[in-house]
């Protein structure tokens, strides 16, 4: 899998192609848009990551430019402007997702593997990891060909664990994730603690491995021990 | 006091003022114009008189019978001074009116004998006179000083009119709509001046602001950055194996607080562009549709936390706004009603047609109702939230001018939307007693 990551902050960038060069994605990092286009005219890739501001322009001229060449690629958007009139203009020029800055690296990982199956359609539709597997089309999850029913926060909670296999996530991260902006008004540390502990009670009730782990402090990790 | 009634105030004033004094001076000087000129004939008949008297050596009282012009009384003493002329008044020989006479006095002596003699001149006509000259006078006057104030009236609002213009321009300038001030030119060099001075000073005005803005926006913009730079840091570095339980803590301070700045930073952004009224597009909402999907939306932790709620929708509520915005003040006002909620309380939403009510049970307030709404009030038991959600409330409240209002009693809370200017029935006592 070829990424393609547009961001003008060397740093950022470099975290961005780290924690997804984890997952064996392939990353080509560019700072500026010409050299992006440059990129987008030379090779071909399944994902782009684009940020918006960039020095020598808009990230939205990347965008336009990459879907008329392919229409294969997926393409991410990451901004710091939260304004819904650009994530509106994004997704109507051709980009998939918008992700607003500060983003979690996790999430990121999360969308770009949930993009990369959406626009692997004629493929699988299954995720399977050891006994687990996951049917993303009609959201059914069996453990050793059983199924097992989840609400649906548990599902999406399994979903993202699953594409981050063996990362720690921060309890933070994982809010977000299930609830996005609203996570910070509550107590939802508390709320992502009990849907853990659901989600591996019934993942171990039909005699899965014991594989989410919490790490102190910090938050869990799904994975081998 | 408005300009024009002022300079009318001062020039009544000094023109009634004017108008005595030229009224009490000419009336003064008429009057003494004819009593000199009656004075002068007066002596005139004494030379007449005593012409006569040295001639004859007798005085005839026959000669001048008319109106007792000259009156003679034989008088002993002739050393008494006496005035020379004087004002008397004598009864009417046939009607018996009094009669306003100037009288001339002297002593003479006839036949060895001593006389005073009072030569007099009826004041009737000179009294009519002075009365028709004095009143011609005053109306003339009176009409001139009309005329006047008139005429200083039309010259003073003739020559007001810039100024009223430019502070009529200056009152409807909206820093915000980027604008210059619309100015006439005026023909008086002061009026322009000052036209001059307004219009660079809101120019200025608007170029400040107007860098305040970009300021603000490209510093949110430009700091979010960074932010997910340390974000994306601290991710990778938690990923690592062996750290201690120092260093997780340190970490986990780091992540939350740079979490925190960048919420802090969206709240501050997203209250900086309603201010500055950056969001344009509106559509027709209906509030009761959005709480409830907002209630769906809070869902987990509505039922995590075991809350009651009650939606009641006595009427639809529809109302012109933008979506973002409406959707975040429903967000903020649902999220605050289960925030401060206690465990297994209640949230009771009554919807009306202009007015929305949500109240909620929860602690006891430990700030000051009015400053519930200001930014960065905060209850103190909840130090994890920003402060800001209360205040954007009451700017997109403001923005688009519904009230927002805050009520409580004891434990219970509650927020009323409403269109403004309506006055807001004190139902927390009905609810407090059902």
């Amino acid at each position: 899998m070829k990424i393609l990551v547009v961001e003008d902050e060397k740093g950022l960038a470099e975290s961005i192609v780290s924690h997804l060069s984890k997952e064996k994605f392939l990353c080509e990092v560019v700072y500026t848009l010409e050299d992006a286009v440059e990129k987008i005219n030379l090779y071909s890739f399944d994902c782009a990551i684009i940020d918006l501001n960039l020095p020598d322009g808009e990230g939205f001229s990347v965008v336009e430019a990459l879907r008329k060449i392919s229409t294969a690629t997926g393409i991410i958007i990451i901004s710091a402007r939260n304004a819904l009139d650009d994530k509106i203009k994004g997704l109507e020029i051709g980009s998939d997702d918008y992700l607003t800055k500060p983003f979690h690296l996790s999430e990121l990982m999360a969308r770009v593997k949930s993009l990369l199956r959406r626009r692997n359609f004629g493929g699988n539709d299954e995720i399977i990891f050891n006994e687990i597997k996951i049917n993303f089309k009609s959201r059914q999850v069996f453990v050793n060909d059983q199924e097992t029913l989840l609400a649906k926060k548990e599902y999406d909670l399994l979903l993202y664990f699953i594409s981050n296999i063996n990362v720690a996530l921060t309890k933070a991260a994982i809010a977000e994730h299930l609830w996005g902006d609203n996570a910070d008004n509550f107590d939802s540390f508390d709320m992502v603690y009990s849907h853990i502990k659901n989600l591996r009670r019934k993942l171990l009730e039909k005699g899965s491995q014991d594989y989410l782990i919490s790490i102190y402090g910090i938050g869990y990790k799904f994975g081998n021990k | 006091m408005k300009l024009l009634a002022k300079t009318n105030r001062y020039y009544i004033f000094f023109s009634v003022i004017t108008y005595l004094i030229i009224a009490g001076t000419f009336y003064l000087v008429v009057q003494y114009v004819i009593y000199r000129d009656i004075e002068k004939r007066l002596q005139v008949e004494r030379k007449d008189f005593e012409t006569y008297v040295a001639k004859t050596g007798s005085w005839d009282t026959s000669c001048y019978f008319i109106e007792d012009k000259i009156d003679l009384t034989q008088v002993r003493d002739t050393l008494k001074k006496l005035p020379l002329f004087e004002d008397t008044e004598l009864p009417n020989r046939y009607t018996g009116e009094p009669v306003r006479y100037r009288e001339i006095k002297f002593y003479t002596t006839l036949h060895n004998a001593f006389y005073l003699v009072r030569i007099r001149k009826s004041l009737i006509e000179s009294d009519e006179l002075l009365t028709f000259i004095t009143a011609t006078m005053l109306v003339f006057l009176s009409a001139a000083l009309l005329l006047l104030f008139w005429f200083q009236k039309s010259i003073s609002q003739t020559i007001w009119k810039p100024f009223y213009q430019t502070l009529a321009a200056v009152k409807t300038f909206d820093l915000k709509k980027d604008e210059t001030l619309a100015l006439n030119r005026s023909e008086i060099f002061e009026f322009r001046e000052l036209n001059e001075v307004f219009l660079k000073m809101s120019d200025k005005m608007r170029r400040d602001y107007r860098n305040l803005k970009e300021f603000t926006e490209n510093a949110s913009h430009e700091i979010q950055t960074p932010l997910a730079l340390i974000n994306a840091r601290v991710e990778e570095l938690i990923q690592e194996e062996d750290l201690s339980k120092k260093q997780v803590y340190w970490i986990q301070e780091i992540h939350k607080s740079s979490i925190r700045l960048s919420k802090l930073n969206q709240a501050l952004l997203l209250l900086s562009k309603i201010e500055n009224e950056q969001f344009h597009e509106t559509k027709i909402i209906n509030l009761g549709n959005m709480v409830k999907s907002k209630i769906a939306e809070y869902d987990d932790i509505i039922e995590h936390r075991h809350l009651k709620i009650i939606i009641k929708e006595k009427q639809e509520y529809y109302i012109s706004m933008n979506p973002d915005l409406a959707d975040i003040l429903i967000s903020n006002l649902v999220g605050n009603a289960i925030k401060h909620n206690q465990p297994a309380g209640l949230i009771k939403i009554s919807v009306y047609q202009n007015r929305l009510e949500i109240l909620n049970t929860g602690k006891l307030l430990s700030t000051e109702p009015g400053e519930l709404f200001n930014r960065f009030k905060k209850d103190k038991s909840s130090a994890g939230s920003l402060g800001l959600g209360l205040a954007i409330v009451r700017e997109i409240s403001a923005y688009y001018k519904l009230g927002i209002t805050y009520q409580n009693k004891g434990k219970l809370h509650r927020f009323t939307l409403s269109q403004s200017n309506k006055k807001i029935p004190d139902e927390t006592k009905i609810l407090l007693s059902a």
